[in-house]
């Protein structure tokens, strides 16, 4: 067997050593460990840089649209509360009491020898109408005639189509004073009546708005 | 097999590269993936929002065309309403409007005066506010009044008679002082 001399131990042992130098080993694996986080990092930004394309696609289509839909949002806000306005003054509109219609009913129930004094009437939100009637009455039966009105009052009201009608004589007293009806001297009474009601069920025919002339 | 013995100097390479390792791992997220996660996501849910923003306001464009068709008996009556009511203060205008129409149902001396003016309190109402005026005639026929209060009534539809005092005149029994509380209903100046 040949004899093999190794001249070059020393030197062949040193590069040995250097090539199991655990900091080189360490600093190699950080690199290819960081090229790959490097190649992760690069297909995360290139799904990003695609997604910032999309979003600014859509916020240019945005931008185009985005007028319109505020003003129709703002144009839908104000209809809506136009609408509800004007159901509100619809409402209002149609609660109202129409004096008119009951001071004609009043007028058909007077008769020749009764004389009205005062009407004194008031509306409210929860008691319904309230009306005060002052006058006399001329008659040789001076208290009948004043219940002829105050009967001929409830009916009128009540076939009026108001609800709850309530007449009643709050004063009935005779007078000394003498009136000459159609020729004849009779006796005279003074009456108060209250008048009660619901307006509720009898509506007057209000009109469309019309447009005042300026 | 051969044990692998680690010198001092190798030991301490070797806990240097694992401190490098973490430095990198830390550095890598905190400062690189993280942010950039964070601003993909931000984006996603940006698109999201704006993408059913987008759905949604075909949908509403529509709806408010559809709203505007439903609400023109609704928008036509609301400008009536509006135009009953002239420019200016109300106090300006309503008692020689008072007093004409009066005058043209020949009913004469009529005035009108403001006893107050209160807000609603429906929301639906916030720009309208009440009026209560007091409607004064020293002199009225009663045919003619009842006549002209029903055309007051149907030509004011803002306006509702709270009050009525009918009085009979002691030198002409044929005349009626007449006192009216009148409500109206008038767009906040």
């Amino acid at each position: 067997m040949a004899l093999h001399l190794n001249l070059l131990h020393e030197q062949i042992s040193e590069q040995r050593q250097r090539q199991r130098d655990p900091l080189k080993i360490g600093v190699m694996i950080l690199v290819g460990i960081g090229a790959l986080l490097f190649l992760y990092y690069g297909w995360n930004a290139y799904r990003t840089l695609a997604i910032k394309a999309k979003l600014s696609a859509i916020e240019r289509d945005w931008s185009k649209v985005e007028p319109k839909v505020t003003a129709a949002e703002k144009r839908s806000a104000e209809l809506n509360g136009i609408v509800k306005t004007t159901a509100v003054l619809d409402d209002y509109i149609e609660h109202r009491f129409f004096w008119g219609p009951f001071l004609e009913k009043l007028a058909r129930c007077v008769a020749p020898n009764i004389q009205l004094t005062s009407v004194e009437g008031n509306v409210f939100e929860d008691k319904g109408v309230i009306v005060t009637i002052e006058g006399v009455a001329a008659a040789r039966e001076p208290r009948s005639a004043a219940e002829d009105l105050r009967q001929m009052l409830s009916e009128q009201l009540s076939q009026g189509g108001y609800a709850d009608v309530k007449v009643e004589f709050k004063a009935l007293d005779d007078l000394d004073t003498i009136a000459n009806v159609g020729g004849q001297s009779v006796a005279m009474a003074h009456y108060i009546l209250s008048v009660t009601f619901q307006p509720e069920a009898a509506k007057g025919t209000p009109t469309q708005p019309r447009t005042p002339k300026r | 097999m051969s044990q692998v013995r680690l010198s001092k100097d190798q030991i301490q390479k070797v806990a240097l590269t694992l401190v490098g390792f973490v430095i990198l791992i830390y550095v890598y997220f905190s400062f690189f993936l993280g942010p950039l996660n964070r601003s993909r996501n931000a984006m996603l849910a940006t698109i999201a929002d704006k993408q059913s923003k987008l759905d949604s306001s075909q949908e509403n464009l529509a709806k408010t065309a559809k709203l505007e068709q439903q609400a023109k008996a609704a928008t036509g009556r609301f400008a009536a309403f509006k135009a009953l009511s002239p420019e200016g203060a109300p106090i300006a205008w309503f008692p020689p409007r008072m007093k004409s129409f009066f005058a043209n149902q020949q009913i004469d001396k009529a005035t009108a005066r403001l006893e107050n003016s209160v807000a609603f309190k429906q929301p639906e109402l916030a720009n309208w506010m009440k009026y209560v005026w007091l409607i004064d005639i020293p002199q009225a026929d009663y045919g003619r009044l009842g006549k002209a209060i029903a055309e007051l009534e149907n030509l004011e539809p803002l306006l509702a008679i709270t009050k009525l005092s009918i009085r009979f005149s002691g030198e002409q029994p044929e005349f009626q002082q007449v006192v009216l509380s009148a409500t109206t209903v008038i767009p906040k100046q």
